[in-house]
């Protein structure tokens, strides 16, 4: 479980993706530790043992430049391994897309790359990339768009030259538009096949409203409403040095490296107009679409419900987050109030959570739930719910205020863990804005929090009457019925069925 | 325990493979043989394989305790309880996850009589015993969880700083695993080896719910889960990997604690144990350690290995599951175990028909846009007995799953008449290099590789090995291979639909 991940998964292919155990990016820094080995050794319990000091928190060395033309670079170096790799993050995001075309953004990103460049045509850049084992890969979420990149040391010079082609002057051909297109129209006709597709896809509709940036979904119609025009005109919006960063890390020395993006970068032209998080100024601001109310998705083939309740959350620069993490710990986790009573003690749900999830730049949300039969759906919802009202209403207990600073703080390492880290650690504080002690102020405050600031954050940040509560389940097999969780009975169905496709 | 991809665990070990080469990453070969000398082992007076990889990149080590029991040794009718035991061994031990053990165990016993009562007062229809037992055990029950600390041995590896605390299981095998700050490598040396020297199978009925909620989420109501059941009992009827890992739902609900404690017995036992420990540690330090702490353990001969006779299939079979959802197509094909001499082989036709976007599967299909995606994978559901390759794609808009078989078999009838060009095979022959140099920079990568191919091969040595396997594969192999294996009489089909399409 672990204590996050169960919560949402979506769509159906990632079954397999998942057993395939994750491959890490390579480390720095070869720090020898000759520690001379004890004696001998008598077996004990571990409330007798004793422990070398905590290590220290090391941070490999990076250098960060400008290029005259405004490209922001971080370089890495890292030999343990035969490998060079790099991320380029750009000023964009689905939220900047027109509300008639969602899935411009996603599609600009896919077809950058698969599309093939003006001198590297689709078909000739993959057999060139595969066979050295290389990648180059691009995408546009919500917030950013990101490139990567990966390849022997060998072909780092060559593949890099490739990734700046892609960036540079990717072609958008027709076809392979069409081809992300057919992919998009695919994913909509299976969005309904996974029940906690449709419950965190529903739940964001709610929360942030069905047309808001943060929750609005691509359709048949808004697909229909994408040229390659517009793709082209995406693209030059906002793919410029100056409006971007570039991180490389691994295998490479870095004076050549700096020459090597000098010469694939350097003659690159600036734009003129808006960038960075000067683009993000014309977003709407973020309000509570629906405040309260119980709502349905109705699957009758279902035996289990999918629940999500919550409301609008906070921002991760937010000096009360620390606190607010720590009541994280404290209802999540093996140990965790809500694992402890609703699945160990009560055995209503394999994954049960409660969540205060905060987005860098723009409010998030709090969320719990669960899976559960359909039958134990209201109890589900009422232990849950029996768990936020105690936390809000009762202080928490010395014992897990420590034992909650101890799991974060004691494994504060793992966040130093490679080189990669780093890497993305300072470019996301950077394209944030965020200082780059963040992380370290977080620390901070999260040893000064006491059981009184737990409790004044979970009073003042968890707001039972703006709960949203939504059920994806079977609705005539919910007994007793999710009326019952309201005062006014009333229960607000969701009709989640596709359009048609237009023949 | 709750691992996400715990009930179809593919082994797929992340596209093994290594070196000496003569095309491109050919000099990769000094950076493998560098980390093979990091790595050292021993074996305890009791049996128990320790294999240890020193990495000081970071201040911190990853376990991993795999133990040689997967799903595929239960008996029928007892289907899940290797992974009910998983579970359970997150409950605790004499002394961890209880308040007092003296005066738990008498009630742990009661309810394992009452439930035994129970089910007999059912069966002969003794409407009002049953009633009876039934308030006792929920009183008995309710005494027991009383005592218990829930979860405590979790919390004392996060508390500690753990990270990534979590098992999974699968056909093959149940692994147990974590990572720490360097200087807590005695505190896992203490919990790992109290764990399964003195573990208690407590919570035992409340877990039973939560595994049933997680049959639920995993296969009842997850379109692909149902079909993925009802796909490995067509293709592998009578053969132990035909069976769900999770276990159906009547073998959970009859599951009792004497069951898990046979599988226990039988199975957790040293010589079937091999823990792999990667990171910021001393090899020596490690081995005085485990020899102290794991010695504990009474040596005790485990039981034989099985030996799996699958009745020969004759003919293609097939199963069509109906569901309300967009189509999926699948193929199994019946394979050899691991140990046979063409294993590289059969990994090399998936990596040729799936393998990135020049493969040709993603060509024929998914460029062509006849499915949305399409995966082979050269192993499931286990590779320690014999098994499936297995093929599964899903139908683009407007496709049929016939338009996907129809191109399928053509692709595989190419490799079963053509040879496949070098520049083809030298490709996947890089690509396998490639992979296995990535996940040496993994510590819980390797963590979870080397007892791996230590239980299953006899070497960890063999993770290095196989390279050479790979790169002696020729086309000509492919071909041979390909002809043996894309027979009509070793294929299972799958169709997952709704029922009007």
């Amino acid at each position: 479980m672990a204590r996050i991940h169960c919560w949402r998964q979506g769509q159906p292919q990632k079954w397999l993706r998942y057993s395939v155990m994750a491959i890490l990016m390579s480390l720095l820094i070869v720090i020898g530790f000759g520690r001379a080995p004890a004696l001998a050794v008598t077996p004990r319990h571990y409330t007798e043992l004793q422990f070398p000091p905590a290590p220290e928190v090391k941070i490999p060395p990076y250098t960060r430049f400008e290029l005259s033309n405004g490209l922001k670079v971080y370089l890495v170096e890292d030999h343990e391994l035969p490998l060079v790799s790099g991320v380029a993050t750009v000023y964009t995001g689905d939220r900047l897309e027109p509300a008639d075309k969602v899935g411009l953004a996603s599609i600009v990103g896919q077809v950058m790359r698969i599309g093939g460049t003006t001198q590297h045509p689709a078909e000739v850049m993959n057999q060139f990339l595969e066979q050295r084992a290389a990648s180059i890969e691009i995408g546009i979420n919500t917030t950013a768009g990101s490139g990567g990149f990966s390849a022997l040391t060998e072909d780092a010079e060559e593949v890099m030259g490739l990734f700046a082609e892609v960036l540079r002057q990717p072609a958008f051909p027709e076809e392979w538009l069409e081809f992300s297109k057919n992919q998009w129209r695919g994913s909509i006709a299976r969005r309904n096949d996974s029940p906690d597709g449709i419950a965190s896809r529903e739940f964001q509709k709610l929360i942030y409203g069905a047309d808001s940036p943060y929750a609005r979904t691509v359709e048949y119609t808004t697909l229909d409403n994408i040229s390659r025009t517009d793709v082209v005109n995406f693209y030059r919006q906002y793919f410029y040095p100056n409006n971007m960063q570039l991180g490389i890390l691994g295998d490479f020395d870095t004076q050549a490296m700096r020459a090597l993006i000098e010469d694939l970068f350097g003659d690159w032209q600036p734009t003129t107009s808006p960038v960075g998080r000067d683009l993000w100024k014309s977003l709407p601001s973020v309000q509570q679409a629906k405040t309260g109310g119980v709502f349905l998705v109705d699957q009758p083939q279902l035996s289990q419900s999918t629940v999500q309740l919550g409301h609008l959350g906070g921002k991760l620069d937010h000096p009360d987050n620390a606190a607010l993490s720590i009541m994280n710990e404290v209802l999540n986790g093996l140990g965790g109030r809500l694992v402890n009573e609703v699945r160990s003690r009560q055995g209503l749900a394999y994954s049960v959570y409660a969540l205060w999830a905060p987005q860098f730049d723009y409010p998030g949300v709090f969320v719990a739930g669960g899976q559960t039969r359909s039958d134990a759906t209201v109890p589900l919802i009422q232990a849950t719910l029996t768990e936020l009202e105690k936390i809000r209403t009762a202080p928490i207990t010395e014992a897990e205020l420590a034992r909650a600073k101890d799991s974060v703080l004691n494994a504060f390492i793992f966040n130093f863990a490679t080189p990669f880290q780093t890497l993305s650690r300072v470019m996301r504080y950077d394209y944030y804005g965020y200082p780059q002690d963040f992380i370290f102020q977080y620390q901070k405050r999260l040893e000064a929090t006491t059981v009184a600031d737990v409790q004044r954050v979970a009073q003042t940040y968890l707001q039972p009457e703006k709960l949203v509560t939504l059920v994806v389940g079977n609705a005539s097999a919910i007994k007793p019925p999710l009326s019952d969780l309201t005062p006014d009975a009333k229960v607000t169905k969701i009709d989640v069925s596709i359009p048609n496709v237009k023949s | 325990m709750l691992a996400l991809g715990l009930l179809l665990v593919v082994i797929w070990t992340c596209a093994p493979a290594t070196a000496i080469a003569q095309t491109t990453g050919s000099n990769i070969q000094p950076y493998i043989e560098r980390v093979a000398r990091q790595i050292s082992e021993f074996t305890l007076a009791n049996g128990m394989k320790f294999i240890v990889m020193e990495r000081h990149q970071s201040p911190t080590v990853s376990f991993m305790t795999y133990v040689d029991v997967g799903s595929a040794y239960e008996q029928p009718g007892k289907t899940g309880a290797a992974h009910f035991l998983e579970h359970l061994a997150f409950k605790g031990t004499t002394r961890i996850g209880t308040q007092d053990y003296a005066a738990e165990k008498p009630l742990l016993d009661r309810l394992d009589q009452l439930f035994e009562q129970i089910k007999t007062a059912e069966a002969a229809g003794q409407t009002q015993q049953v009633a009876q037992l039934k308030q006792e055990f929920a009183q008995t029950r309710a005494a027991a969880a009383a005592l218990v600390k829930q979860n405590q041995y979790g919390q004392i590896v996060q508390q500690a700083g753990g990270v990534g605390l979590n098992a999974t299981t699968s056909a093959d095998a149940t692994r147990y695993f974590y990572s720490f700050p360097a200087n807590k490598l005695e505190l896992w040396m203490s919990l790992e080896s109290e764990r399964f020297t003195e573990p208690v199978f407590r919570e035992f009925f409340e877990e039973q719910d939560v595994i049933l909620e997680e049959r639920r989420m995993r296969t009842d109501n997850s379109p692909i889960g149902k079909l993925v059941e009802a796909f490995l009992e067509t293709a592998l009827p009578d053969h132990p990997y035909g069976r769900p890992v999770i276990g159906y739902e009547a073998d959970i609900r009859s599951l009792t604690r004497a069951d898990i404690q046979d599988l226990f017995d039988t199975y957790y036992t040293p010589d079937r144990i091999t823990i792999g420990i990667v990171g910021d540690v001393n090899a020596k330090q490690v081995k005085q350690m485990a020899e102290a702490y794991f010695g504990r353990y009474q040596a005790k001969s485990g039981a034989p290995n099985m030996v799996v006779t699958a009745p020969a299939q004759t003919e293609p079979r097939s199963v069509t599951v109906n569901m309300p959802t967009e189509p999926w197509y699948m193929e199994g094909y019946q394979r050899p175990d691991l140990t046979d001499p063409d294993h590289a082989v059969y990994q090399m036709i998936a990596s040729l028909l799936t393998g990135g976007r020049t493969s040709r599967l993603y060509r024929a299909l998914v460029q062509q846009q006849l499915a949305l995606n399409v995966n082979v994978s050269s192993s499931f559901p286990g590779d320690q007995f014999s098994n499936l390759v297995l093929l599964y794609a899903q139908t683009a808009p407007g496709q049929t799953i016939e338009a996907v078989a129809t191109v399928v078999a053509s692709e595989l009838n190419r490799l079963k008449t053509e040879p496949v060009s070098a520049t083809e095979l030298d490709q996947v022959k890089t690509q396998a290099r490639a992979s296995l140099l990535q996940t040496l920079a993994s510590n819980q990568g390797m963590a979870g590789l080397l007892p791996e191919y230590e239980a299953k091969t006899g070497s960890w040595r063999n993770l290095f090995a196989e390279l050479n396997a790979i790169e002696a594969v020729t086309a000509a192999d492919v071909q041979r291979v390909a002809n043996q294996l894309f027979q009509p009489q070793n294929l299972t089909v799958g169709k997952l639909m709704a029922a009007d399409s």
